[in-house]
């Protein structure tokens, strides 16, 4: 238990040490606090991220990972940005079907990692490439639209509606953590055989995991759209590992049964801020993914070091 | 006899079913594509199937162990820019250019195991950020590939690795492969491998090092991925940014298609060879169809899958 709980921690450390960072470099390059303006950018733009991020922790805690997030995010992209064009009732109902497709797509993979018995990397990898060429079928050229009363509800460019998403996101972890099948995810990623003995359906548990990691990514997608105003059939390939490194440094485990999606969305939010720190501190924009690199390795170091201490602690 | 008994174990197999497989696409190509599987197409399959089967014999030998290596791309495309600003196109500089691009990927490689190894980083982590060390070097170093000397082509004697009835392009990987051969089966370093991959604890209780063989495995996994961005850049003439990003998917797919288990421990080159061939040519296969790009995507993906269900699978629990 206590464990765990350091495990958490070293998301929000993370997180409370770059927002920290974020704030001094902003108030000494610009002389001046951060705007309301800045913050609700900040939100926006991290949403997609931390969507992913919670899916792909849900499924690295059953000890799986998900590269076809990359894919469904992709195809999710091409359809919302294709159909949900004009009119309340149409723009909803499409946004509806989208998040059915990333649920589908999702429950595919579970499908063939669960009953196929075929490694999950192996799996989400061929998968990847499946749901990428469906996005580029369903969207050959970037572009697109979403209506703007759409956008107002989603990702309000003046109030922070965002946050009231994100709210929802927070609570429903909270609550699924607490259900039968949250303990089940942990109890299937701490030690698989024995959560089988003790007669945990494991290949029903991963089925669900995969296709919520699916729904994910579709909301991920749409509020994407949302944020840029357009579509693309590769905008998902980022967020393959953008959302592993978010789960890292969020303090999920890879061998699974230990961390919290709530880990992974702190990560999610210090990666995103990380970009504004650099671009505030007038590094070159080519350099950026050197310091991502470092941030991500440090990062997990940070946490490996704190394990060693707190060990030699205990057993002191 | 002993021959027979060879070829019933279960690693001969998993190359038997490899290279099954690249039979089987050369055929169907052949029957409904005429002239398919002739040399000269076979010639240029070859070639561009050398580049994923350099890259997938370093992965391979991270994989044995249990480990990955997604570092590839981009310690590929920064070897690649090494060797064309360090020889400036001039064949006098060519041997030292060489040496630099290799000895960038044998130093990344290095640290990639050293991390892994000894400070207990996941390798998925740890080759994902050194990954982006090397990209953000890559790019900032170069200026984004504008700097004075980036517009350097290859030296003309590695170009000519390509040209020819039979390309020595084709003997170099011929080289990798026979290397790789006798580093895993003949050699105690080989053995020592397979003991890590299969159960690392009990081979560190049997005495082998296992975090030196680790730092030596992800050492040649860098150095394998700068000798594929050294011919890539000689095949095309000049480096690009984003060179190596298609090869970090490819070598996993190469290796699995391979009959390596992704777990560790099992596997062999003589079915990567295979593995990247069947790749290569299912690519060229869509492409002489003129299937369009989303299909071509989305029958490779299908076509891992099935190649997956065929021999890839676990055992069943219980």
């Amino acid at each position: 238990m206590r464990e765990a709980l350091r495990r958490v921690s070293l998301g929000y450390l993370v997180l409370a040490a770059t927002a920290v960072a974020y704030l001094v470099v902003y108030t000494s390059r610009l002389g001046r606090f951060p705007t309301s303006f800045d913050y609700l950018s900040i939100l926006n733009t991290t949403l997609p991220l931390v969507f992913v991020a919670i899916g792909q922790s849900l499924v690295v805690l059953t000890g799986g990972i998900d590269l076809s997030v990359g894919g469904i995010v992709s195809v999710c992209v091409a359809v919302t940005a294709s159909k949900v064009t004009g009119g309340a009732v149409s723009s909803y109902t499409w946004i509806l079907a989208v998040l059915a497709l990333g649920l589908c797509c999702g429950a595919v993979n579970g499908l063939i990692v669960a009953y196929g018995r075929i490694a999950p990397i192996l799996v989400t990898l061929a998968t990847l490439s499946i749901f990428s060429g469906l996005a580029l079928r369903v969207l050959p050229v970037p572009g697109g639209s979403i209506p703007p009363e759409v956008r107002l509800v989603l990702t309000n460019p003046a109030t922070p509606t965002g946050l009231i998403w994100l709210g929802l996101a927070v609570a429903g972890w909270l609550v699924l953590r607490r259900t039968r099948f949250g303990m089940r995810v942990y109890a299937v990623g701490s030690d698989e055989s024995s959560a089988r003995a003790v007669g945990v359906p494991a290949a029903a548990v991963k089925l669900k995991v995969y296709a919520l990691s699916g729904l994910c990514s579709a909301l991920a997608a749409v509020f994407y759209v949302s944020t840029t105003t357009a579509g693309d059939a590769n905008a998902g390939n980022p967020f393959i590992l953008t959302s592993i490194a978010s789960v890292v440094v969020g303090g999920v485990a890879f061998s699974g049964g230990r961390g919290s999606a709530l880990g992974a969305m702190a990560g999610a939010v210090a990666l995103t801020l990380v970009i504004d720190i650099l671009f505030f501190s007038g590094i070159d924009p080519l350099y950026q993914s050197l310091f991502q690199g470092l941030f991500l390795v440090v990062a997990v170091l940070l946490g490996t070091v704190g394990t060693l201490l707190a060990r030699r602690r205990r057993l002191a | 006899m002993n021959a027979l008994r060879v070829l019933d174990s279960p690693g001969a197999r998993r190359i038997l079913y490899a290279l099954g497989g690249t039979v089987a696409v050369l055929l169907v190509g052949a029957i409904l594509h005429p002239g398919f599987a002739s040399w000269s197409s076979l010639r240029v399959m070859l070639v561009v199937a050398s580049f994923t089967g350099f890259v997938a014999a370093g992965q391979m030998l991270v994989v044995l162990v249990g480990g990955i290596d997604l570092s590839i791309p981009w310690v590929l495309n920064g070897a690649a820019i090494v060797l064309t600003t360090s020889s400036l196109g001039q064949t006098s500089r060519a041997p030292l250019a060489i040496a630099l691009a290799l000895g960038v990927g044998a130093l990344v490689g290095f640290g990639n195991g050293m991390g892994v190894a000894w400070l207990g980083v996941p390798a998925v982590v740890m080759t994902l950020g050194m990954n982006g060390v090397m990209q953000g070097l890559t790019l900032g170093l170069s200026k984004g590939l504008t700097c004075a000397s980036c517009g350097s082509y290859a030296p003309s004697p590695l170009r000519g690795l390509f040209g020819g009835a039979l390309p020595a392009q084709l003997f170099l990987w011929a080289g990798v492969g026979l290397f790789m051969t006798v580093l895993l089966t003949l050699t105690t370093f080989g053995r020592r491998v397979y003991a890590v991959g299969v159960n690392p604890r009990a081979a560190f209780l049997s005495g082998i090092g296992v975090r030196g063989v680790t730092v030596a495995l992800y050492t040649l996994s860098g150095v394998f991925a700068a000798l594929a961005g050294i011919a890539l850049v000689a095949y095309g003439g000049q480096p690009s940014l984003g060179l190596g990003d298609p090869y970090l998917f490819e070598s996993i797919a190469a290796v699995v298609v391979g009959g390596v288990s992704i777990l560790g421990g099992r596997g062999h080159y003589l079915g990567v060879i295979a593995g990247s061939l069947t790749l290569v040519a299912v690519t060229t296969f869509l492409q002489a169809q003129r299937v369009p790009e989303y299909g071509r995507l989305m029958i490779y993906g299908l076509v891992i899958l099935a190649i997956l269900f065929a021999y890839g699978r676990e055992k069943a629990h219980d």
